[in-house]
């Protein structure tokens, strides 16, 4: 067999599509230092063990699986704060927090096959850990100022929470059966299956029409007024009260025109409490960015703080940022005798420059620009 | 900004288009196709492109379409990234389980083969009848498959049931209903919400006023 393939789902990075990734993940992690994270670089191996703890809803063929030499399950690491969380109750153990962590490592997934997905990818991004949800704005902005240092002109950080949806499935008394089937519709909006669904179920008139719009309930500042309306209990209440206290406060930071609210999201992992969140730029047919609140995923290690963080996917923006002017190369043409000389040239053109050396023919040295 | 509309070819592509012209857009490009591929709307920011339906999925779920309009029956086999936020009740038809009136499908003791193009909708299927059954996978006639013997049973679409009836075999079950549904991307929903809320209203009009038309 001519063995030149690599297997599906993964690719190899070269010239301008590195660059662009490294500069991405500088600018990133730039933004995250002048915030006060500090890096962490967890393997990529962890046991599956670790992974099936944190989850409940944990989707085992997403994983890359594989046994060690016990035949223990091992797993090649689907996302960082996973790891981060466990490396926080471990390496941190008696030290008091907060801890402010940032990280960029590559995760991996398995993807549907032959519909060009990435089985890995690159995420950058924070974890900010032992603070409660009065720092989600801390959170946020850095989201939004790594946005801003990359220069994307068009990007839009979308904001919910998982309380809307469940507390309101706690008040309108749906079984747990019949909330999974709703969070997938909701989450899908997927209208008509979802109106069926409603139509079917026992609910009560106020819940129905509640649930009905969930889905449609995001757009700009505005949405919230509309949100208040249809809560129909006091905790709903409170919490489109603290949306909004967050909403009026990143308008008065002035990132009004990047910011849009949406109450129907639901959360893909179960580890999220409270707030969560995704960005997009124009381009991308996916989130750049995902991130949210998850006060109990520590506890599961046995270190029992709130936390938050987010990442930015670097392949997905790599695709999408256009490289400024690089510096200028040209190529330093030199004799088979001229060797040193031309080291000494280049050492000094190298100062401004991108140098290539070529060895030629004849006893001349000379500089060629090269576009 | 633009929205570019993946729409299925064939089946569905007649009735799609007339609902665009109910809504007053400017469908003439996809009349007279020629050679193009893409076509722009005359009257609306708006460019259509002819796809299968499987590849609708794919590119709506790339982002390359910002919307799509596909079977159910399509979707309910494919990928699931994507919102589905309307259906336009074009293209009605329905899945269903058939076979010989002689095979006591539901009863039969022993490994049951199910022949049919949909391998999901006829597993999940199946399973919800807390059944375990082999399904092979047929590209085309699947109504022939338990006529020769490959199969005990088939899970097809049925749209007037003539082909079946035709071959013998009998309706035994309803698995569920199909029609054309639109779906988007879910970034553009996001990024380019007005221009898609206001298609949504334009198709949703027409599909009231189809509805009632039929009444």
């Amino acid at each position: 067999m001519n063995q030149i393939q690599l297997p599906e789902g993964f690719r190899d990075s070269i010239l301008e599509e590195c660059t662009k990734k490294n500069r991405l993940k500088n600018t990133l992690q730039e933004v995250f230092e002048s915030y006060g994270y500090e890096e962490i670089q967890t393997p990529a191996i962890e046991y599956y063990q670790t992974y099936s703890k944190a989850f409940k809803n944990l989707n085992d063929q997403d994983m890359f699986k594989f046994f060690d030499t016990n035949q223990d399950i091992l797993a090649l690491r689907m996302d960082m704060t996973v790891p981060i969380a466990r490396a926080v109750t471990t390496r941190f153990k008696d030290e008091m927090g907060p801890f402010r962590l940032r990280y960029c490592a590559n995760v991996y997934k398995v993807r549907p096959s032959l519909a060009g997905k990435k089985c890995e990818a690159m995420d950058c991004g924070i974890e900010l850990i032992g603070l409660d949800h009065q720092s989600d704005l801390e959170v946020l902005l850095c989201a939004l100022d790594g946005f801003e240092a990359l220069h994307i002109p068009s990007y839009l950080l979308e904001i919910g929470t998982v309380k809307f949806f469940e507390e309101a499935c706690k008040n309108a008394k749906v079984s747990d059966k019949d909330r999974t089937v709703l969070a997938d519709l909701i989450d899908r909006k997927s209208m008509v299956e979802l109106k069926d669904f409603l139509e079917k179920s026992s609910l009560s008139a106020t819940a129905v029409e509640f649930f009905m719009s969930l889905p449609l309930l995001s757009g700009s500042q505005a949405i919230l007024d509309q949100a208040y309306a249809l809560s129909f209990s006091p905790t709903l209440k409170e919490i489109v009260i603290d949306m909004k206290e967050l909403a009026v406060a990143l308008s008065e930071l002035g990132y009004g025109d990047h910011v849009n609210f949406d109450l129907g999201k639901i959360a893909h992992l179960d580890y999220y409490t409270g707030i969560i969140f995704e960005g997009f730029v124009e381009g991308a047919g996916t989130s750049v960015l995902s991130g949210g609140r998850y006060d109990s995923l520590l506890k599961v290690f046995g270190n029992d703080l709130p936390a938050c963080g987010f990442s930015f996917k670097i392949d997905a923006l790599a695709d999408q940022v256009h490289l400024e002017q690089k510096k200028e190369k040209v190529q330093l043409i030199y004799g088979p005798n001229q060797k040193t000389e031309a080291m000494k040239w280049a050492h000094e053109l190298r100062k401004t420059k991108i140098v290539e050396l070529v060895c030629g023919f004849e006893d001349e040295i000379y500089i060629k620009e090269v576009q | 900004m633009t929205i570019a509309m993946a729409l299925t070819k064939g089946r569905l592509e007649k009735n799609t288009i007339a609902m665009l012209d109910e809504c007053g857009y400017g469908t003439e490009a996809l009349k007279n196709k020629g050679r193009a591929l893409v076509f722009a709307d005359t009257k609306k920011d708006l460019e259509y492109f002819l796809v299968k339906a499987n590849d609708c999925i794919t590119y709506v779920e790339h982002g390359v379409a910002d919307v799509g309009v596909v079977g159910k029956d399509t979707l309910l086999e494919g990928g699931k990234d994507y919102y589905e936020l309307l259906d336009l009740e074009i293209g009605k038809c329905k899945f269903i389980v058939a076979s010989l009136p002689e095979t006591d499908l539901f009863n039969k003791v022993g490994q049951i083969k199910i022949g049919t193009k949909y391998p999901t909708v006829a597993r999940q299927y199946f399973l919800s009848k807390g059944m375990d059954v082999e399904i092979i996978k047929i590209d085309g006639s699947v109504e022939l498959s338990p006529l020769l013997g490959l199969c005990d049973g088939i899970v097809d679409i049925m749209e007037t049931g003539t082909t079946l009836k035709e071959n013998g075999l009998v309706v035994l079950d309803t698995v569920c209903p199909i029609s054309a549904r639109l779906i988007v991307n879910k970034a553009a929903f996001r990024l380019k919400r007005n221009e898609i809320l206001d298609l949504i209203t334009d198709l949703e009009s027409v599909v009231k006023k189809n509805a009632a038309s039929t009444q």
